[in-house]
């Protein structure tokens, strides 16, 4: 599996370089910003980074402020945020929380227990791109299940449906387009009397005339 | 009260075993950057104090906190903690003292980073 991307935003050189080493060193890859500004702009894109390490004290956008901006964009797959916090009362870590952010670290970090907290943040990020691709594949099966339920024009005499572009095909073509079915041939009891029955009578009556020939 | 080493050898040895295989070293690198960005905070706290800007010391504190804490300063984090809880009490005799105080214990922070780079380069010649 392939690591998950981790954005480390603090303005002061020393935390940045700690705290993204530590990241390298259990195998993150990371990408840093120098303040507010820059990481809710790395944030604010089509394809963020899964995980975000926030110092909680940047000049310009603070920590909690990047995130309730960052919050109010709807997406089935967030950022896992972390605050990166030297406050530690739990009247700030509350504020933080309220913020929208799904964890918080205390300044300096600790390195074993930041990085776990990042994989349980790796965990809740692959468990809600799980969650997104299963309801994702729900629908679409949604959407064929609704394609069946509409009206089917069938020709009453050779069994073709009409298709959605005004096509005649095959039964087997059309359910095999829109479902998941898959068609194995075969024939039902009448058909073996009225079909199979009388070709395999003529190949034996076929079979008996040559041999007549031959012995003559 | 201040107490503990200048720089807590656990940290520094912390931050040794970072350094991935073939790449610069990462405590140098930490140690040089708080070098580089930690002089102009203290001057900037040091004016703000002189023109009695109480807001601008803490915000200071706060900031030179975080750095102190990473490198294992821990008397330099003791003395940035104290400031940053007189926020609350707001005296300015305590503030007055400890400004003092954290640049006692910066300079004896810069004298063991010298200490210990020196070291370190003197080993790799």
């Amino acid at each position: 599996m392939v690591p998950l991307q981790v954005l480390v935003a603090d303005d002061e050189a020393v935390s940045r370089t700690v705290v993204g080493a530590m990241l390298k060193k259990a195998g993150y890859p990371v990408i840093f910003a120098p303040d507010g500004q820059q990481a809710f702009q790395t944030l604010d894109t089509d394809d963020p980074p899964a995980i975000a390490l926030l110092d909680w004290e940047m000049p310009g956008l603070q920590g909690p402020e990047v995130v309730q901006r960052i919050r109010t964009k709807q997406t089935q797959t967030p950022t896992y945020i972390i605050l990166l916090t030297s406050r530690d009362s739990s009247a700030d870590i509350v504020q933080g929380l309220r913020a929208g952010a799904d964890d918080y670290v205390t300044k300096p970090a600790n390195e074993d227990e930041l990085i776990a907290r990042v994989s349980v943040g790796t965990r809740v990020v692959q468990l809600q791109a799980a969650l997104a691709e299963r309801v994702r594949s729900l629908e679409e099966a949604l959407a064929n299940v609704k394609a069946l339920q509409t009206l089917l024009p069938m020709c009453a005499y050779c069994k073709s449906i009409r298709n959605d572009q005004n096509y005649w095909e095959k039964v087997e073509t059309y359910f095999t387009q829109h479902s998941n079915v898959a068609f194995t041939h075969s024939y039902c009891p009448n058909c073996y009397e009225r079909f199979v029955r009388p070709e395999l009578e003529a190949l034996e009556d076929a079979r008996a005339a040559q041999d007549r020939l031959k012995r003559r | 009260m201040i107490d503990g080493p200048v720089l807590d050898p656990a940290v520094l040895d912390t931050l040794r075993k970072l350094t991935p295989p073939g790449e610069p070293d990462v405590l140098a690198e930490v140690l040089k950057l708080f070098l580089e960005e930690v002089p102009p905070r203290i001057t900037r706290l040091r004016n703000a104090w002189a023109s009695r800007d109480i807001e601008e010391v803490h915000r200071a504190a706060h900031s030179l906190k975080g750095s102190a804490g990473n490198i294992g300063a821990r008397r330099l984090f003791a003395v940035c903690s104290q400031l940053d809880e007189t926020k609350r009490s707001g005296d300015l005799n305590a503030i007055g003292a400890l400004v003092d105080v954290l640049g006692v214990e910066f300079d004896k922070v810069e004298g063991e980073i010298r200490r210990v780079m020196g070291a370190a380069s003197q080993e790799r010649d």
